[in-house]
């Protein structure tokens, strides 16, 4: 393993100032009552329950509001064994005119690291680390991104898994990390937003292909949209008109509504269908190159 | 949720030197460690430096959090830092995944005397976790029923008010 102090201390580096930069002032809620007994083994002061308000005014920082790709598939392997290598798409393209399109298709590629890792394919990782590379570079963040592409070919000639997990998200910070000193904070949460649309679609694929109520109720996810929307509505005018997010707004909506289920029922398995169709289409329409006017 | 805290009552040296931590995994979680000391060296080069409450709470929290390596937890790369007082407990918002299993491990400045974090769903319920608390850090094992937000407290029981990171790692 060649994992370096220099990556090491880059990942430091990278994961800081985005943390402090997304975060709210923490949300100031009242003490717990001391006589408050949790249930079971919960923290022993801690109070029985929060307000409406206090949860309005928690921090959400998208960094750990928001879960890895990996998360998801990790939840799934839990119900099923998923053939994770049907999941494949094609290579996309890795040269577009679009800021927007690019930060969104580092997203997916970044997903797309995480199905390759799932199915343990060193040799997509390796091949998907060099396209997140070249994106990189047409965002002009490259240096610290190419460093961390090598690293990933390491660990996955090593077949590191674990630590490829890791990578693979570290990467996805170094890359908002540096749009950030670009002052292309904008972009930021796009990223994010790609990688979570491609990480739904693959999954809600493979359960509307093999639907059991079980694994449908992982896609319960409102709170993801629901943050997502809301920081696609506080994007500059300018950035919302891109062509790209006029179709993805009006789609989050569609989407919000359909992992938006109670938590003691399943989305049918039309629902789980629908799902897929559309976020599936969003990734399409991520990848496909924009016609220029 | 098995405990995963066996492993810190008698936790082997970061160097890997006792204990069964694999020397890959303990070589990271140095590194960890050493990056997060080594922010301020290079603070300069950044526009919004960390301070040394950020660097050396964070550090902490990985190496506390790499005590849950060995039973196969992975570290996410963010994390949260904010402040905490008897008064102001503090509040993060999470997204979880039903069948997975969760850490969420805090480490604050010495001003802290001890800390405790607690789980509480969607519906503002506290959620029943297990807890690890160990003067200025504390974590709590959770593994949801059911996938959706939750909101992690972060509360200090007893010190003045501090600064503190919250990272958390799954499996």
């Amino acid at each position: 393993m060649t994992h370096s102090p220099l990556f090491i201390l880059c990942l430091a580096l990278a994961a800081a100032p985005l943390a402090r930069a997304e975060a709210p002032a923490a949300a100031a809620v009242p003490a717990g009552s001391a006589n408050a007994s949790a249930p079971g083994s919960a923290a022993p002061s801690a109070s029985p329950s929060l307000t409406a308000g206090q949860m309005k005014e928690a921090a959400r920082v998208d960094t750990v509001t928001i879960p890895s790709p990996g998360e998801l598939m990790t939840a799934l392997n839990k119900e099923a064994k998923p053939n994770w290598q049907s999941e494949y798409r094609p290579p996309i393209p890795t040269l577009y005119n679009s800021r927007v399109q690019i930060a969104l298709n580092v997203g997916t590629l970044i997903a797309d690291g995480y199905i390759a890792l799932e199915a343990e394919d060193s040799q997509q990782i390796k091949n998907l680390g060099k396209d997140i590379i070249t994106l990189a570079k047409s965002l002009a963040v490259s240096e610290s991104v190419i460093a961390r592409g090598n690293s990933i070919v390491d660990f996955a000639d090593n077949n590191e898994w674990s630590a490829l997990k890791e990578e693979l998200e570290a990467t996805q910070n170094e890359v908002k990390l540096a749009l950030e000193q670009q002052h292309d904070t904008d972009l930021v949460s796009l990223v994010t937003l790609g990688g979570w649309i491609r990480g739904t679609a693959v999954v809600s694929s493979w359960i509307a292909s093999n639907y059991t109520p079980e694994t449908a109720k992982l896609l319960r996810q409102p709170g993801i949209v629901a943050n997502m929307r809301q920081k696609l509505a506080s994007l500059p005018e300018k950035v919302q008109a891109d062509p790209l997010l006029r179709k993805i707004a009006p789609a989050l909506e569609e989407i919000e509504a359909l992992v938006s289920f109670p938590t003691d029922k399943a989305p049918t398995e039309e629902q789980v269908v629908k799902l897929k169709e559309i976020t599936s289409g969003l990734v399409t329409e991520m990848a496909k190159k924009q016609e220029t006017k | 949720m098995k405990s995963a805290f066996h492993h810190l009552s008698s936790r082997p040296s970061r160097s890997g030197s006792a204990g069964p931590v694999p020397s890959h995994r303990a070589r990271r979680a140095l590194l960890h460690g050493l990056a997060a000391l080594l922010l301020g060296a290079f603070s300069l080069a950044h526009g919004a430096p960390p301070t040394d409450a950020e660097v050396k709470t964070r550090s902490e929290a990985l190496e506390v959090a790499g005590a849950f390596s060995n039973d196969g937890f992975k570290i996410r790369d963010g994390h949260w830092n904010a402040t905490v007082s008897k008064e102001k407990p503090a509040l993060i918002q999470v997204n979880l995944y039903a069948g997975n299993q969760y850490w969420f491990i805090v480490a604050a400045t010495g001003e802290a005397k001890k800390i405790a974090v607690s789980v509480y769903d969607e519906n503002g319920v506290l959620q029943e976790s297990e807890p690890y608390e160990n003067g200025h850090q504390a974590a709590a094992g959770f593994s949801p029923d059911v996938s959706g937000p939750y909101y992690i407290k972060v509360e200090e029981l007893e010190g003045d008010p501090a600064a503190f990171c919250l990272i958390y790692s799954y499996k």
